[in-house]
């Protein structure tokens, strides 16, 4: 809520500087928030200009929009919003990863996994969360940190899956 | 058989100025195979090339939100404190002097740091090379990887392993850069730690909500480099196993035409010795 606020103030005072000094905005290429979206194997946005971004953190979701200012944040397993330029919307669940908000106007994500929802199988899913389940029963530490975090990734999954 | 046994003869002799028939087209046969072998090596090569640069230049893009980070956020290294040296290269040989090259910028750097240092080789090549100047130096060891394009998953496990080293203030993470389809130059990453990373001076830059983020973006960014320099490791030696093959192939061209001059020669010097001997046989008959 707060963070949404200082948004707003953030967005109405570069609007206020951009009135007074038109000339030197212009100048400096644009204000469109650029997004490099990448996975280690492969690259899905390289510096595109889009609207805003939506972002599943550890902290809570949070939009963002041109002008942000620098943060860095953890991702947690969750649904990746992209509106582009013309309002459309491009959805990827993410696994994890971190987003930088750089100086000058760039996001950049870097996660492991991204898939589209529509690439999901619900009834795969709902199959792991099953074994997953029984692993975190396991009486060993390990397995049962391992289980935890894949229960954490499939559970956040199954309300993306259809 | 008589000239098999000659040859033998001439070989416990060892004063041998006249290679034989048989012996020359053995020779020629082999140069002609080991074409064979490298130049598939270098069409293997050749294809595997494609693959690997386009992991490595989706592997740059995903280390560049880390690489602009440290750069905007400009981590400095704490004086004195030992830093860990992890050498990238990979188990196979036959690809020209991209293992000795790494292996000669990790003796140079643990000069440079007088000693200080402890050294993770991800590769059997680099680490015989540098258990023969820096044993006691060597605390752990990476094979089997490298075969392939590096994935995540390999990464992460290998990075974990680090972890359990313990705390390292400064980590430089060695590499063959790939700079062009010809030519490769051993270069570094550093990774700082949590610590180095909350004491940058450009950090106040960026907004950082969580307690722990600096921790998770020191050992994310561990991953990330390690990936990044076995891709730019894997290309670069792919290309220089192609150029090395492409040699070797070129060389036995060489070799297998002034050879087959030879055997040709040879062969009509036989041809004409025989006809010497049936004729000055003939003519005594006469």
């Amino acid at each position: 809520m707060f963070r949404q606020a200082v948004r707003q103030v953030a967005k109405q005072s570069s609007s206020v500087v951009r009135r007074s000094y038109a000339t030197e905005s212009s100048s400096t290429a644009s204000d469109a928030l650029k997004l490099s979206l990448a996975l280690p194997h492969q690259t899905l946005y390289s510096e595109a200009e889009v609207q805003q971004v939506n972002l599943p953190s550890v902290n809570g979701d949070l939009g963002i929009l041109a002008n942000h200012i620098p943060i860095v944040e953890q991702l947690r397993p969750g649904l990746l919003e992209i509106i582009s330029k013309g309002g459309e919307t491009d959805q990827y669940f993410v696994s994890g990863g971190i987003a930088t908000v750089q100086p000058g106007n760039k996001l950049t994500i870097s996660a492991i996994e991204a898939f589209k929802p529509d690439q999901f199988d619900a009834q795969a899913v709902k199959n792991l969360i099953a074994d997953a389940q029984k692993r975190a029963a396991s009486s060993d530490e390990v397995v049962v940190a391992e289980a935890n975090i894949e229960l954490e990734v499939l559970e956040a999954l199954q309300g993306v899956a259809k | 058989m008589f000239r098999l046994g000659a040859t033998q003869v001439a070989r416990t002799t060892g004063a041998r100025n006249y290679a034989t028939l048989r012996e020359i087209e053995m020779r020629l046969k082999s140069i002609k195979n080991i074409e064979k072998i490298t130049n598939t090596m270098k069409i293997v090569a050749s294809t595997r090339l494609n693959k690997a640069q386009r992991a490595m230049a989706s592997s740059r893009v995903f280390n560049k939100s880390d690489s602009e980070f440290y750069a905007n956020a400009e981590p400095e290294t704490p004086e004195q404190s030992k830093t860990l040296l992890v050498v990238v290269s990979s188990d196979k040989g036959l690809c020209g002097s991209i293992h000795s090259q790494i292996s000669k910028s990790a003796r140079r750097r643990a000069a440079e740091l007088n000693g200080e240092v402890d050294i993770v080789t991800i590769g059997d090549k680099v680490k015989t090379q540098l258990l023969r100047t820096h044993g006691d130096k060597l605390k752990l060891s990476f094979n089997g990887v490298g075969k392939e394009a590096p994935n995540f998953t390999e990464v992460s496990l290998i990075a974990d392993e680090i972890a359990t080293l313990g705390k390292y203030d400064n980590i430089e993470v060695l590499y063959n850069k790939f700079l062009s389809g010809v030519s490769f130059e051993p270069s570094k990453f550093s990774v700082f730690a949590a610590e180095a990373i909350e004491k940058a001076p450009g950090l106040s830059k960026y907004e950082l909500e969580s307690e722990n983020t600096s921790e998770t973006l020191a050992e994310f960014s561990l991953a990330n480099s390690i990936l990044a320099a076995m891709a730019e490791g894997y290309a670069s030696e792919v290309s220089a196993r192609r150029n090395a093959m492409d040699n070797a192939s070129k060389n036995a061209g060489e070799m297998i035409n002034s050879f087959t001059i030879l055997y040709n020669r040879t062969r009509q010097a036989v041809i004409t010795n025989e006809l010497v001997d049936i004729i000055t046989g003939a003519s005594s008959l006469d």
